[in-house]
């Protein structure tokens, strides 16, 4: 029993971030319909930066983690600007591999920086487990916990209460109306794509330093944060933050009570049972596209 | 005029043919620069590069100096096959060192075979690299098997009752998974769970709570250094009891001690060079002296562990082609059995292994096992 | 007819390359190009011509890799509690069918399951079914050997003769690869092709005129898988050992590369960007810059390419041609 209640602890703590990650993607590949392979690379980014300012140069762990979720904003908004402004128009696939050739380059660019040495950087709380009974998790795991909800919420206000959020739901809704209506439609998708790419580099600070930062952490990352959309239904936040939990909860229990080697399979296999059963997500937005 | 273009002729002659005899004798080396591996794969080349320098700075050999071609295999076995043909066919070898990982070795296994030429295995761990029947395989780093026989008398120096396995899941972590219970249990150690992780992974709390509720006394873990880093940290966290140990020699110490900081004293750890108290290997002036050089280049300190390989490996070929008197591959191959080289592990020597007729060369080497005590890393 | 007589001729040439360069390591990198470019046309019939992103397309390689090398060697595993699968080694030839048929069959499940989804969704479908295609691989180890890998696997061999020099090799795969572009052609310029072109243009408009869509796509995925799968087999035996990295990620990408920036949807597409970004990567090798530069110049490379060139070069290159006649 006591090992139930600490896989569903370590789900939970685990479940904001991946919620993190997969709300960024949702907003990019759910709503811009872009694949984007840049996404692990900016978690990447995110955990690097608080290595940097955090190890290297001193700066405050709480004021750096500030500064690395806002520089993973500028990257998000630099690449859109750059790769992604001319191909709006085009096809799914020509900005897929787009994307590939900057994932490839980002993540290369990582390892010459920084070495291919794994790195942990440090943080101000106590080493000592807080001690829940029979069950017991790092505080600096509830630090991470506490941190995403606030993102989340964050987000949410950001969607729905303010006239960027309102701008962006009605460009990707209908993108011709939204223009006739005055919304500056490329400033939406480079904030967007920004928006995006700023909580994946916040999931990378936050969880950096609760594992290590090594130039390729962003793979896997990336591959989560694509079973939490499906899991959720494109485009949907609310269903990308449910599906973040779920996730984490699935890997948890079938890495406890089933096979451990196939922990990150969870996700893989969860996404083929639910398409197979509800391709839409639990919480589809849009029509399945045709 | 004739005169003067003989003459000039005749001079670049001169000097042309002793210019032919110094070309450099070529040594591939294949070795995972980027990927998965990166980091292990640079420390090995560093220390090759020390060996390469020290060996060309005492005169080279057979009056030559001898020159690494270092290719990168990208931690992936078609890459690996690539280097290989490139630094045979190509760029014309005579002899290659690599390749790191047991699945990249094999891959480039048969094109040694194809084209006749040796090759000196440093890391790779699999049972099957030499019992492939590939006669043109030597390999220095000890297998599963070997490292688990070594650390036979310290199942009862440590009195393990019930031991446990966290692996990585590859041919690395399983193979030691495998010959480390199988010693154990011959040692009437009763063995409890033998947990795997993705080599990528990075959270092991499931497969940790798992081991706390096993119950055992120790636990053998097997896997990178980023792996056993976060490994150290979150059983800590979890408040596992059992004392942790490492195997294979590629976990470096310091490297635990400055990144998993306290989750690290009272673990265990197998390794092939012990560089804080070089006295304890076979030929600690050796050990001294490579260790020195690498901190004057300012290499990372937690490579070392790693890094030694390069330089076993290098010098191990280097008195090869001395004692063949010829940098052919077929001499080289022949001359390699018969050598004995003081490295730092210890002392080299290779004995047959494999099927009849076809046997692959091992080295039988030292293994060591060290403690991190408050911060430092301590004799056992 | 002028095209042939001109695609013909550059057979024969590429035919006639290892009599006259000695070079072993570049007749691997033209064979390993090869192989990879007869699995890019098979992805170009999925995505360029029935209009699907497949991003798992690896898994069908990988199988058909996987697939020949166990026939070829033998395996011995159980199934259920007491049932035991054992099959005697047989000879190359038919673990290479076999090879084909695995790979065909997945092509068959994965078209009958995953054309209920479309699009973004199909995209994922096929990103999953490669990695639990790998994680089955890593972990079924009493089939697959799991990470130790299979090593070992006999030489390519078909009634009898063993393709053991390169030369032979190169021949083989270079005939693959026309066969494989005669193969696609025909069912381009075929009814079925042209079904699924409309399909691929406008799916509520071809399935009004009477196109059955699911039929046609998992034809299309059958063919597509089962080519693929020949690539796996080729690979296979060439390179002797196959381990679950096979299935990696990066193969797709690679042949996504050489589809889309060749030009998807054109026969000659493929052949043109598997040249391209299957000899780059050792090109880049040759310059002597350090390794992480070599992958950053591949992919800022691959951006530019795509970039200015969005249709694909030969798409590209035949519109020059044009607009030159116009004039």
């Amino acid at each position: 029993m006591e090992q139930l209640l600490q896989h569903g602890l370590n789900a939970l703590m685990l479940g904001g971030t991946y919620a993190l990650l997969g709300i960024g993607l949702t907003l990019i590949f759910g709503i811009m319909r872009v694949v984007n392979f840049t996404h692990g690379e900016l978690y990447a980014f995110g955990a690097y930066m608080m290595y940097g300012l955090v190890m290297k140069a001193g700066v405050n762990f709480f004021a750096a983690l500030g500064l690395a979720i806002v520089l993973g904003v500028l990257l998000g908004a630099l690449l859109e600007l750059v790769l992604l402004s001319r191909l709006r128009a085009a096809d799914i696939d020509t900005t897929m591999l787009v994307m590939i050739g900057a994932w490839i380059a980002l993540q290369n660019a990582e390892q010459l920086a920084w070495t291919g040495v794994a790195v942990s950087i440090n943080n101000p709380f106590p080493a000592a487990p807080l001690v829940l009974g029979p069950v017991s998790v790092a505080w600096n795991r509830v630090f991470v916990f506490g941190m995403a909800l606030l993102l989340i919420v964050a987000t949410y206000k950001v969607i729905n209460g303010t006239k960027l959020g309102r701008a962006m739901r009605a460009t990707f809704q209908d993108r011709d109306t939204a223009a006739l209506m005055g919304v500056q439609i490329g400033a939406v998708h480079t904030a967007t794509f920004a928006l995006g790419s700023g909580l994946a580099a916040a999931a990378g600070a936050l969880l950096g330093p609760v594992f290590v930062a090594y130039p390729s952490m962003g793979d896997l990352a990336a591959a989560k944060a694509f079973a939490v959309v499906i899991l959720g239904g494109l485009g949907s936040i609310p269903g990308a933050t449910l599906g973040g939990f779920i996730l984490a909860l699935v890997e948890e229990l079938g890495a406890g009570y089933i096979s451990s080697g196939y922990r990150d399979a969870m996700g893989f296999l969860l996404i083929i049972v639910i398409l197979l059963f509800r391709p839409t997500g639990l919480f589809a937005r849009k029509e399945r596209i045709g | 005029m004739k005169i003067g273009s003989a003459m000039k002729f005749l001079t670049i002659l001169l000097f042309a043919a002793p210019a032919l005899a110094q070309d450099p004798i070529r040594i591939g080396v294949t070795q995972p620069l980027t990927g998965a591996f990166a980091a292990s794969g640079n420390y090995v080349s560093q220390g090759a590069k020390i060996a390469e320098e020290a060996i060309n700075a005492s005169g080279g050999v057979l009056g030559r100096k001898i020159q690494l071609v270092i290719e990168d295999n990208k931690s992936n076995p078609t890459e690996a096959v690539a280097t290989a043909e490139k630094l045979i066919a190509k760029d014309k070898v005579p002899v290659l060192m690599g390749a790191w990982s047991s699945t990249l070795t094999l891959a480039v296994m048969p094109k040694l075979m194809e084209y006749e030429v040796p090759m000196l295995v440093e890391t790779s761990s699999s049972g099957k690299i030499t019992t492939s029947g590939n006669p043109f395989i030597f390999r220095i780093s000890p297998t599963s098997e070997m490292e688990a026989r070594a650390f036979t008398p310290n199942v009862k120096t440590f009195g393990i009752k019930k031991a446990d396995f966290l692996a990585t899941n590859n041919d690395f972590g399983l193979g030691a998974s495998q010959e480390f219970s199988q010693m154990l249990k011959a040692q009437g150690v009763q063995v409890g769970v033998m947990e795997t992780m993705d080599p990528k992974a990075t959270d092991f709390s499931a497969q940790l709570a798992k081991i706390k509720a096993s119950g055992g006394d120790t636990l053998f873990v097997t896997t990178a250094v980023e792996q056993a880093t976060l490994i150290l940290k979150q059983a800590k966290e979890q408040q596992v009891k059992a004392r942790i140990i490492t195997t294979g020699g590629s976990v470096s110490p310091d490297q635990l001690i400055a990144q998993a900081g306290d989750a690290a004293n009272g673990s265990y750890h197998l390794v092939f060079f012990t560089p804080w108290f070089p006295e304890a290997v076979k030929n600690p002036d050796i050990a001294r002296k490579f260790v020195a050089e690498w901190n004057s280049r300012k290499y990372n300190v937690g490579g070392l562990t790693e890094g030694f390989r390069g330089w076993d490996g290098i010098h191990t070929i280097v008195e090869a082609i001395k004692a063949a008197g010829k940098a052919e591959p077929k001499a080289i191959a022949q001359a390699m059995w018969n050598v004995k080289v003081k490295g730092i592990n210890g002392d080299i020597a290779f004995i047959k292994q494999g099927p009849a007729g076809k046997e692959s060369a091992q080295n039988v080497p030292s293994v060591y096992v060290v403690r991190i005590d408050n911060g430092k890393v301590v004799k056992n | 007819m002028r095209a042939t007589i001109v695609a013909a001729a550059g057979v024969l040439a590429l035919a006639s390359i290892p009599l006259w360069m000695g070079d072993p390591y570049l007749l691997h990198v033209l064979i390993m190009a090869g192989i990879f470019i007869i699995a890019a046309m098979s992805l170009n019939l999925l995505l360029g011509y029935a209009g699907q992103l497949s991003l798992g397309h690896v898994a069908f390689f990988g199988v058909g890799a996987y697939a020949s090398a166990l026939f070829s060697l033998g395996f011995r595993v159980q199934v259920f509690p007491g049932v035991v699968l054992a099959v005697e080694a047989k000879p190359v030839w038919l673990a290479m069918l076999a090879g084909m048929l695995a790979a065909g069959l997945c092509g068959w499940f994965i078209g009958r399951i995953a054309f209920k989804v479309r699009g973004a969704y199909f995209v994922i479908v096929s990103i999953s079914f490669a990695e639990v295609a790998r994680l089955v691989a890593l972990n079924w180890v009493e089939l697959t050997q799991g990470p130790m890998a299979l090593n070992n696997i006999p030489a390519l061999s078909i009634a009898g003769f063993a393709f053991l020099k390169k030369p032979s090799v190169y021949w083989l795969v270079l005939g693959c690869s026309v066969a494989c572009f005669i193969l696609i052609a025909r069912i381009v310029h075929s009814r079925a092709g042209r079904a699924m072109v409309a399909l691929a243009e406008n799916e509520p408009l071809a399935t009004s005129v009477g196109i059955d869509v699911t039929r046609y796509l998992v034809l299309a995925t059958v063919v597509s898988a089962t080519m693929a799968g020949a690539a796996g087999v080729l690979y296979a035996h060439y390179v002797r050992i196959v381990d679950p990295d096979v299935f990696l990620f990066i193969y797709t990408v690679t042949m996504s590369i050489m589809v889309i920036t060749g030009g998807k949807g054109t026969l000659a597409g493929p052949i043109v960007g598997g040249v391209i970004f299957g000899l780059m990567p050792e090109g880049l090798r040759a310059l002597a810059i350090r390794p992480e530069t070599q992958w950053i110049v591949y992919g800022v490379l691959m951006v530019l390419v795509v970039y200015f060139l969005p249709q694909g070069i030969v798409p590209a290159l035949k519109g020059l041609r044009l607009r030159r006649s116009a004039t």
